[in-house]
């Protein structure tokens, strides 16, 4: 039995010791940031290496901008593709890229000039055709592109000449640059698209190519050295998906990935106190709002809704967020064409007493509302505040939370009273977001709050048929005071993106609607 | 033995065909338009109904399930609705990784947990059974995605001896050996802790048994009694626990492969569910269903050898 008990205990030992070596058998700091380190002050940039690890929280669902539409596609494409306008970040205006100029000779035609002597990263030139080729593409309904609708205005792309591309619209069409700067509308090589699945091999014009994609693992990308614009500095750009956003955070802190975005707001602290991470935040057009469900009869009396916006503290809710969001009645938010500052004041203000006495008056207190939720982004929170705060304004609100899929269909179907809805706003234009949501065009699909007003379907209509840039956004800032005044909604917060880099890494351009270009980044 | 897994074969392909028939159906009956999510939420109606058209979704049930059941008996499981990936190829990239997983975590519930049960079942009541039984109790109780959590914070983030996640490098290289460490420990935990319950029990079931009096009174070695007259005997349920515990492995650990980052085939499932993207779902199901039931099997192979008495013929 002693003797027994000694080979247990030997055999224990060993075991534990081999596991510790393993575990100890060296660092798992990369090298390059050992020599990084050792190298601080005495090198100059030059001798790092250029490469950027970036840690997304899903895989792309592929890397073809005509069949894709989530924001980690369009993360990846928008480094591999480019647009024929861009919208500049810091002045909001719409700005050429692959396109030199435009003009339209008449309200219903687009006549674009592309910038000469670009080509794809496999050869083929930019050109007219291309352009043809992608639009004709994206719109043909038997290609079921997720954002055909981009385009449904469009009647027909015409080649003028080598570098001239004609765009005729059933109707004028305002916003149709806003959607030309779409990352859906990216150009495609044509010559690839025909040989290859665009969605696996990916073919731009943009500053990086693609290397390999391991599904649902990581992204490589390196740089285009023909880039027009210039070879950027990174050589390499890896997107590896790490699902659970504090394992992100745990590997931007060892140095495993370089960089996250999408920062959550009950973590931002501890970002914010990690020595060695920069973070980025800044007011972006994403908006989040309580959303009335209209086809209910308590919802269609203005009283109701008033009240509901009387009882909602949204200034509280916001610095809830620790900085992650801009505090706005106006549903255009700050940083969408369309805004004005009038209207960051212009709905319901919070005053808990109105509320109480409306609730009282007209007895909204006796019927149970049901508050569907979506259990993902900041829904749960967002619903939790408002169920609070209108319980103590006397109404009974019941939540019912459901996994996202299931939430689309609920609420395309309108099976809630009330809700919580974000809108991200890649176009920054505010007819793209007060149309799909609010129009009547859109009941049973995007208009999920099934608000119906000729006034405003007018006004929105308005926005999107003059290509008068003034006059849409006198459209716009009509048709979004109208929303206010009837408390069509009540708006919690607007977003503000965010990223968080190591500290070395210099140049990320973040936009307001939470994309980022990688394209003058280095890394020092 | 060979009759054995005929049956098995046979067993395991009406299985699969009321499994397909389970999944499709429910997949079907579950709120969520595959469509829509595809399209995302800023798409308009005619966009999401180009897509169902495509996808084929807008045809009757039967003729949807006949037209998979007629393909997957070729060979082919379809393509995902989202990423029009081969469900099959995108299966295969992660399996690897579920298996290596399943291996590592199993080595370590295997070590830790017999070695554990049979400590507290040969120094039954001591100050070793009770940390053992405590040790079994905790591993049962905590949850993988606070271990998870708490060891990536200690070992990756505050003593930097193991990388936080991923499974990039190969399992046999010093780096792969280091990636596997803390899932399979978070992961091995509350298997070595079933494991050590059950050997604790069967062991001293056999160890009072007649036989082994028997074999002490002949003055028999304690290692042999141990080892060749107790622990052989005791290892039938053991086996079952392990092979139990190895199916559900194998079938992909959704908590674990999230919080370390691994592409596994549980989050292949659990995000084709979210997704509604039927035929990964279908995909990944089968191929779950079809492990277990292999693993069974061996379990089956296996208790003929541990105990010559069992035979199936």
């Amino acid at each position: 039995m002693k003797k027994l008990n000694k080979n247990w205990l030997v055999l224990f030992v060993l075991g534990f010791v081999v596991m510790l070596l393993a575990a100890c058998g060296g660092s798992t700091i990369p090298e390059e940031a050992v020599t990084e380190a050792s190298e601080e002050g005495v090198e100059a940039a030059e001798d790092v290496d250029q490469e950027i690890v970036y840690a997304a929280t899903s895989d792309a669902v592929g890397l073809s901008p005509i069949m894709t539409n989530d924001s980690v596609s369009s993360n990846a494409i928008s480094q591999i593709y480019e647009t024929l306008f861009v919208r500049n970040p810091e002045t909001m205006e719409i700005e050429p890229k692959l396109a030199e100029s435009y003009e339209t000779p008449d309200d219903k035609t687009w006549v674009i000039h592309l910038k000469e002597g670009i080509t794809f990263q496999d050869g083929t030139p930019f050109n007219a055709e291309a352009v043809k080729y992608t639009f004709d593409k994206l719109r043909d309904p038997a290609t079921a592109a997720p954002r055909a609708s981009l385009l449904e205005p469009v009647e027909s792309v015409n080649v003028i000449d080598e570098n001239t591309v004609e765009i005729k619209t059933k109707y004028p069409y305002g916003p149709m640059l806003a959607a030309l700067s779409h990352t859906n509308a990216s150009i495609v090589s044509p010559t690839a698209d025909q040989a290859q699945d665009l969605m696996q091999q990916p073919v731009g014009t943009g500053p990086f190519q693609f290397v390999e994609w391991t599904q649902g693992e990581s992204l490589v990308l390196e740089d285009n050295p023909d880039y027009w614009g210039g070879a950027p500095e990174l050589d390499k750009v890896t997107f590896k998906v790490v699902p659970e956003i504090s394992t992100a955070i745990s590997m931007l802190q060892t140095g495993e990935v370089d960089f996250i975005d999408g920062l959550p707001s009950d973590q931002i602290d501890r970002i914010r106190s990690l020595d060695n991470v920069e973070v980025l935040e800044k007011p972006g057009t994403p908006v989040y709002y309580l959303n009335f469900n209209f086809s209910k009869e308590m919802n269609q009396d203005p009283e109701f809704r008033k009240a509901v916006a009387a009882a909602i503290n949204r200034d509280a809710f916001v610095e809830n967020l620790n900085g992650l969001g801009v505090r706005s009645d106006s549903v255009i938010g700050p940083k969408v064409f369309g805004y004005t500052e009038e209207a960051d004041n212009g709905g319901q203000a919070y005053d808990p007493e109105l509320a109480k006495q409306l609730v009282e008056e007209n007895g909204y207190g006796d019927q149970t509302i049901k508050m569907l939720v979506a259990n993902r982004d900041n829904y749960m929170q967002m619903a939790e505040i408002a169920q609070a705060q209108l319980a103590e304004a006397g109404f009974d609100v019941a939540i019912e939370t459901m996994e996202w899929g299931t939430f689309l269909d609920a609420t395309a179907a309108g099976e809630y009273d009330l809700t919580f809805l974000g809108w991200s706003n890649v176009t920054g234009d505010g007819s793209e977001l007060l149309y799909p949501n609010f129009h009547s065009d859109n009941i049973g699909a995007s208009n999920r709050s099934q608000y119906s007003n000729p006034e405003f379907d007018e006004l929105v209509n308005a926005s999107r048929v003059t290509v008068d840039q003034d006059a849409r956004k006198q459209a716009l800032i009509e048709a979004n005071q109208l929303l206010l005044d009837e408390t069509a909604t009540v708006v919690m917060n607007h977003g503000v993106v965010t990223a968080a880099t190591a500290d070395d890494v210099q140049g990320l351009k973040l936009d307001p609607n939470g994309q980022w270009f990688l394209e003058n980044v280095t890394r020092e | 033995m060979f009759a054995l897994v005929v049956r098995r074969f046979f067993q395991l392909l009406f299985l699969l065909l009321g499994i397909s028939f389970l999944v499709f159906s429910s997949m079907y009956i579950a709120p969520g338009d595959p469509a829509a999510i595809i399209a995302g939420p800023t798409a308009a109606e005619s966009d999401i109904e180009a897509i169902r058209d495509n996808l084929g979704l807008n045809e009757p049930f039967l003729a949807q399930y006949g037209r998979y059941l007629s393909n997957a008996v070729q060979g082919d499981l379809g393509y995902s609705y989202q990423t029009k990936q081969p469900v099959w190829e995108a299966i295969m990239i992660r399996f690897p990784n579920t298996l290596k997983l399943a291996i590592a975590s199993m080595i370590v519930a295997v070590i830790i947990g017999i070695i554990a049960g049979l400590v507290s079942a040969l120094r039954q009541n001591s100050l070793w059974d009770v940390s053992a039984t405590t040790f079994a109790l905790a591993g049962i109780s905590i949850p993988n995605f606070w271990l998870g959590a708490v060891l990536i914070l200690v070992f990756a983030v505050n003593l930097e001896w193991l990388p936080v996640g991923g499974l990039s490098s190969p399992w046999y290289t010093l780096d792969g050996v280091k990636e596997l460490i803390l899932p399979a420990i978070t992961l091995g935990t509350a298997s070595a802790a079933m494991i050590a319950r059950m050997a604790r029990s069967s062991m001293l079931e056999v160890i009072r048994a007649d036989y082994v009096r028997t074999a002490r009174a002949k003055g028999v070695k304690e290692g042999s009694v141990i080892w060749i007259h107790t622990l052989k005997n005791a290892m039938i349920p053991i086996i079952t626990v392990i092979g139990l515990n190895f199916g559900f492995l194998l079938g992909g650990t959704i908590i674990t492969e999230k919080v370390f980052a691994i592409n596994g085939v549980g989050r292949l499932m659990i995000d084709a569910i979210a997704a509604r993207d039927f035929p990964m779902v279908q995909g990944s199901v089968l191929l779950v269903a079809a492990l277990f039931v292999i693993v069974n099997l061996a379990v089956d192979i296996i208790y003929t050898y541990i105990d010559p008495r069992i035979s199936y013929d």
